[in-house]
C-alpha cells in the first residue's frame, strides 16, 4: 500500500448517503450532456492499459487504483447499474452491484488522487477523457457534501465572503500591495510600473492567481512592466480581482459562478477582455468556460498574459535584452494551458529571446508530465507526502535531468507544488520562478511612456 | 452435418448479418443525434475542430500507438489488420457474402490470406498473454475482454484448419461449421459488445471533446432539482 491520499472533509451529512448521491448524480445527468460521455466511456473501454503507463502518479504508485481506467470505472459501473437499462435488467437477473457508503468513500479518495492533467487521454486509442470522468465524480461527490475542505473554503470566501477572493484579501490590502509593488520596482528596478485600479472603459481586465498579490511580487511587477512598456489599456477591478477558480476541480456549479464574476466585473468596467495573470486553471477556466457560462460567442475574449506579452515580442512593441539570464533555465508546461496544445510555444520564444542557456525538460508541451499537484490537489496540504513523492515524483526527474538551476513554471499552483517537490527531492538549488519574473529583469522599458500612459489610480 | 453447415451460411449467418448492420446502424445514428443535440445545448458552440479531426486521423492512422506499451499495440495492430481484410476479402468470405449480396469485389491472394489468418490468431495469443503480464492491463481485464478475444480467436483457428484439413485431424466439415458459428456469434455481439468500437471510434474524440463544452444552464438547473437554488458554498 502507497502513500495515502486523506483529505480534510467539513462535517457530512452521511445519513442515506448513496440515495442522495444517486439523485444528485440523475440530477446531472439530466440537465448536462455527461450521459453521452459515460456511455461512450462505458461502450469504448478496452481496458488496456496505455492510460496507467502515461499517468504519472501511476508510474510513481504503481497502484492498480491508479490506473485512469480503474478509477473511470468506479464512477461507470454506477452509471451502468443506475441508469441504463441493460443495469436494470441485470440487477433483476443476477445479484447487482449496489452502491454503499463504502463505495462512494473509495471514489472520493480516488478522484482527489488523480491530478487531473489529462495526460492519460493522450494515449488512449478510442479517444476516452477519464480527466472528464472524474470531473464529474467530484461533481457528483460535491454535491453530496464531499470537497476537500480546502477547495470548498477557499471558494466559499470567493463567492460568499467579504473579501470575494480565495486569499480572503481585503481589497484595501490589494490596493497597498499594488502601491508598494510600484515602489519596489522603482527601487530595485529602476523604471516605473503602474496598477490601475478600477479604470473604466480599459481594454483589459487583469485577473491574476490572486496569491501572487502575496507571494509573486516579482510576476505581478513583470506583467505590469510588460503592459506599461507596450502601452495597454487595462486596469484591475476592485469588486472582484480574483483569476482562481476551484469550481474547475470539483463543480460546474461553481466554475459557472466563479466565471460569471469575471465577466460581470468586465461590463462593470466597461471593458472588453479578460486578462489572465500567470496561472494554467485560471486561464483555462477562463478561456473555455467564459463562453460556456456568460453568453457563447457575445462573450469576453479572454487572453493569458503569456499570450499578450508574446505577441508585442513578435510585433516588436516590447524589447527585451538578450542574455538577459545567465543561469540554466527550464520551464514546466501548466497541464490546463499545454495539454490542449493552446500555450506551448510562445513561452519559450520568449524565454530563448532572453535566456543564454534554455533547456526543454523531455517529455515537453502537449506530452508533459504535471506537477503533481494538478486538479486542485496543490492547495490540500495534508495531503502534500503523496503529492510529491507520488504525483510529483516523476516530475522532479525530470526537472533533475535537465540540470536547470532555474526553474519557470507560469502558474500559481504549479510554482507550490515545484517549490514543494525541489524540498521532498533534494534539489533546493533550483529556483522557482514565474516566466514574467525573468521578463522583467530582461525588459527595457520606455520610461517617459510608462509614466504617460500608465493611468491613475481612482 | 451438410444440412447444419447450410443453415449456418444460410439463414443464420443473414440473421446475424442483419443484425449486426442493423445493430451498427442505429448505434451511429443515436451516437450522431446525441452528438447533434448536445452541440445544440453547449453554451459554447465554437468546437476545435482541426484538432478533433487531426486526432481522430491520427488514431485512425496509428502514429501514436507505438508511444506505449509498443509490443501490446503491435499485436494490436496486427490483429486488427487481420480482422478487417479476411473477413471481408478472403475469396470464400466473398463468395459467401455474395450468397447475400449481389455484389462483386477483389479478394486476397489464398497464400496472404493464409498468413494473415494465422497473423491475427499469433496475435490474439499475444494481446491475451501481453494482458495478463502487465499489471497495468491485468487488473482491468475482465470477462467480456477475455471472451471477444477468446471468441475471434475460435472464428480464425477454425477458419485457418478448415482451409487445412491435413493439420486438424477432424472432419473438415465440422471444422467448417465451428468457423460459421462463431463468425456468426460475432457478427452478432458486434453492436453489443466492445466490438462497436468499430463504428463509434471515428466519433470518440468529438464526443470527449463535446463532454467538455457544458450546457450554458447546467449549473442552474441542477440547484434547482436539488433545491440548492440561493444556497451559499
Amino acid at each position: 500500500m502507497g502513500i495515502a491520499c486523506s483529505y480534510y472533509l467539513e462535517p457530512v451529512d452521511t445519513r442515506d448517503l448513496p440515495r442522495r448521491f444517486l439523485e444528485a448524480f440523475a440530477a446531472i445527468l439530466a440537465h448536462s450532456n455527461y450521459a453521452m460521455v459515460l456511455d461512450a466511456a462505458s461502450r469504448l473501454a478496452n481496458h488496456c492499459g496505455r492510460c496507467a503507463e502515461s499517468c504519472p502518479v501511476y508510474q510513481a504508485s504503481g497502484e492498480e487504483r491508479d490506473i485512469p481506467c480503474q478509477r473511470s470505472e468506479l464512477l461507470l459501473r454506477i452509471y451502468r447499474r443506475y441508469f441504463t437499462p441493460r443495469g436494470a435488467l441485470r440487477a433483476r437477473l443476477s445479484a447487482p452491484f449496489e452502491l454503499t457508503e463504502e463505495a462512494i468513500n473509495e471514489l472520493a479518495e480516488e478522484v482527489y488522487r488523480c491530478t487531473a492533467c489529462r495526460r492519460c487521454k493522450l494515449e488512449c486509442p478510442l479517444g476516452i477523457d477519464h480527466g472528464l470522468i472524474t470531473h464529474l465524480a467530484r461533481w457528483v461527490l460535491a454535491e453530496v457534501g464531499i470537497v476537500p475542505k480546502a477547495l470548498r473554503v477557499a471558494t466559499r470566501e470567493q463567492l460568499d465572503g467579504k473579501t470575494r477572493n480565495t486569499s480572503a484579501i481585503p481589497v484595501a490590502a490589494m490596493v497597498d500591495t499594488c502601491q508598494f509593488l510600484e515602489e519596489d520596482c522603482r527601487d530595485t528596478y529602476g523604471f516605473d510600473i503602474r496598477f490601475p485600479i478600477d479604470q473604466v472603459g480599459a481594454e483589459y481586465v487583469f485577473f491574476p492567481a490572486v496569491s501572487d498579490y502575496l507571494l509573486e511580487p516579482d510576476t505581478l511587477m513583470g506583467n505590469a512592466a510588460v503592459l506599461g512598456a507596450t502601452g495597454a489599456s487595462w486596469t484591475i477591478g476592485s469588486r472582484y480581482f480574483d483569476g482562481i477558480n476551484y469550481g474547475l476541480f470539483y463543480s460546474d456549479r461553481m466554475l459557472d459562478r466563479i466565471v460569471s464574476c469575471e465577466a460581470e466585473e468586465v461590463r462593470r468596467l466597461q471593458a472588453s477582455k479578460i486578462l489572465i495573470g500567470e496561472c494554467g486553471h485560471a486561464s483555462r477556466s477562463a478561456k473555455f468556460f467564459v463562453k460556456t457560462f456568460c453568453g457563447g460567442r457575445a462573450a469576453p475574449p479572454v487572453v493569458n498574459i503569456m499570450e499578450y506579452t508574446c505577441e508585442m515580442l513578435r510585433a516588436g512593441k516590447l524589447k527585451l535584452r538578450p542574455h538577459a539570464i545567465a543561469e540554466r533555465v527550464t520551464y514546466h508546461d501548466p497541464c490546463n494551458i499545454a495539454r490542449s496544445g493552446w500555450i506551448i510555444d510562445q513561452p519559450r520564444e520568449i524565454l530563448r529571446a532572453i535566456c543564454d542557456d534554455f533547456v526543454d525538460m523531455a517529455p515537453r508541451g502537449k506530452d508533459n508530465y504535471c506537477c503533481g499537484g494538478g486538479g486542485g490537489t496543490v492547495s490540500i496540504d495534508e495531503i502534500r507526502k503523496f503529492r510529491t513523492l507520488t504525483g510529483g515524483a516523476t516530475k522532479a526527474e525530470q526537472i533533475r535531468r535537465t540540470g536547470a538551476t532555474m526553474l519557470v513554471a507560469p502558474c500559481a499552483n504549479c510554482k507550490k507544488q515545484l517549490r514543494e517537490i525541489c524540498e521532498d527531492h533534494g534539489l533546493s538549488h533550483v529556483q522557482v520562478v514565474g516566466l514574467h519574473d525573468l521578463v522583467l529583469r530582461a525588459i527595457e522599458m520606455p520610461a517617459a511612456e510608462t509614466k504617460a500612459k500608465g493611468g491613475e489610480r481612482e | 452435418m451438410d444440412a447444419w453447415i447450410a443453415l449456418a451460411r444460410g439463414p443464420l449467418f443473414r440473421i446475424s448479418l442483419a443484425v449486426c448492420l442493423l445493430g451498427l446502424a442505429l448505434r451511429v445514428g443515436l451516437e450522431l443525434y446525441r452528438v447533434v443535440w448536445a452541440w445544440r445545448q453547449a453554451g459554447d458552440k465554437d468546437l476545435p475542430t482541426a484538432m478533433v479531426l487531426r486526432t481522430t486521423v491520427g488514431w485512425l492512422v496509428p502514429v501514436r500507438l507505438l508511444h506505449a506499451r509498443p509490443l501490446y499495440s503491435s499485436l494490436s495492430l496486427l490483429f486488427h489488420v487481420g480482422i478487417i481484410l479476411v473477413p471481408l476479402f478472403f475469396a470464400g468470405h466473398v463468395a459467401l457474402w455474395q450468397e447475400s449480396f449481389p455484389l462483386a469485389w477483389p479478394t486476397l491472394p489464398h497464400a496472404a490470406a493464409d498468413v494473415l489468418t494465422l497473423a491475427t490468431a499469433v496475435a490474439i495469443v499475444g494481446l491475451l498473454v501481453a494482458r495478463f503480464a502487465a499489471s497495468s492491463s491485468r487488473a482491468l481485464t475482465g470477462i467480456h475482454d477475455v471472451g471477444i478475444l477468446g471468441l475471434l480467436l475460435v472464428v480464425a483457428v477454425s477458419g485457418w484448419l478448415a482451409a487445412h484439413p491435413r493439420w486438424a485431424g477432424v472432419d473438415a466439415r465440422s471444422l467448417v461449421l465451428l468457423h460459421v458459428l462463431a463468425g456468426n456469434a460475432a457478427l452478432l455481439l458486434t453492436p453489443f459488445s466492445k466490438i462497436v468500437h468499430c463504428v463509434l471510434a471515428p466519433f470518440s474524440q468529438l464526443v470527449f471533446e463535446l463532454g467538455w463544452h457544458f450546457p450554458a444552464a447546467t449549473g442552474r438547473h441542477v440547484a434547482v432539482v436539488l433545491g440548492k437554488e440561493g444556497e451559499g458554498v
